[in-house]
């Protein structure tokens, strides 16, 4: 039992949380490994538990109904994942969870999990933190997704990440941090391809160069004036 | 000027990820990619034009190509 307290208190949600709390998840929590490829549970389906990895990672995708897959999330040791269906009354998994690579997770069945919440004040209160922080990103997602276009979205998210001053080093560019364009297309709410091809259009429209392993933003006006779009 | 391939980025590809498929070998519109003993690698670094196929082929999401955004001189 030492060992599962000691591993859930990795898990980001339980950090803080008081040895006393955290042995009573201790008590309810049991592990449970998965091969890479293998998938943990399926969208639509009735949630059964909540989820939340010791090791490895996962991948969190939704599939539209014309097939086409939307990652929401590639989470790794320390997350976790379908914490919220276990409260609704009906609750089904929101998205499909993939092993990417060997994972162990602790998982808490939903009756067991609903009863935790219930019993101990400590533990609503995280969850309860937890939620908020989901919904504050989701209505500026809302928000974004209501009002602004791909190429508005993307046109914004490439003016707040690129460096803050323009041509401040001395071959003209300042570096950031490292985007796929994946990532990028889960933090617009949109596909990969998606990025892509408005990232070309951009790029024919004179907005930005695309070069190895480089966006490079030639245009800050026309950026902006995307951004309204 | 001649080309520093410390300076030239390339996919970089997760073995512990990949499941040797050969898909992204099968893919790369330029052949710069290999399967070797332990995997695919990018055999032909100077051929590869970074066009992302591979990763976006990729079903283990083994590979990955990054960017950073960076401001233009004259923006």
């Amino acid at each position: 039992m030492e060992s599962t307290v000691q591993n859930l208190r990795r898990v980001t949600l339980f950090t803080d949380l008081s040895d006393e709390a955290l042995t009573r998840v201790a008590n309810v929590a049991f592990r449970r490994t998965y091969e890479a490829d293998e998938t943990i549970i399926f969208e639509g389906d009735p949630c059964r538990a909540a989820y939340f990895i010791a090791e490895g990672r996962v991948r969190v995708y939704r599939l539209s109904p014309g097939g086409r897959e939307q990652v929401l999330a590639r989470l790794g040791s320390g997350q976790t994942f379908n914490t919220v269906p276990p409260f609704q009354p009906q609750g089904v998994n929101h998205a499909t969870v993939e092993a990417l690579t060997p994972v162990a997770l602790y998982v808490i069945v939903r009756e067991d999990f609903r009863r935790l919440v219930g019993e101990c004040a400590e533990l609503a209160l995280v969850i309860l933190q937890d939620f908020a922080d989901r919904l504050d990103h989701l209505t500026n997602l809302v928000e974004d997704l209501s009002l602004h276009t791909v190429r508005g979205r993307l046109a914004r998210f490439l003016l707040e990440h690129a460096s803050a001053a323009p041509g401040g080093s001395g071959v003209g560019i300042q570096a950031t941090r490292h985007w796929t364009q994946e990532e990028i297309a889960a933090h617009l709410g949109t596909v990969r391809d998606m990025v892509g091809r408005t990232l070309r259009a951009f790029a024919d429209a004179g907005l930005v160069r695309v070069e190895r392993q480089r966006i490079i933003l030639l245009d800050r006006e026309g950026l902006e004036a995307e951004v309204q779009h | 000027m001649k080309l520093l391939m410390e300076d030239w980025a390339l996919p970089e590809i997760d073995l512990t990820l990949c499941n040797r498929c050969g898909t992204c070998v099968a893919r790369c519109p330029t052949g710069a990619v290999e399967m070797g003993s332990d995997g695919p690698f990018i055999a032909r670094p100077a051929d590869c034009t970074y066009c992302t196929e591979c990763e976006s082929m990729c079903s283990q999401e083994a590979i990955t190509c990054t960017y950073e955004i960076v401001w233009g001189m004259d923006s």
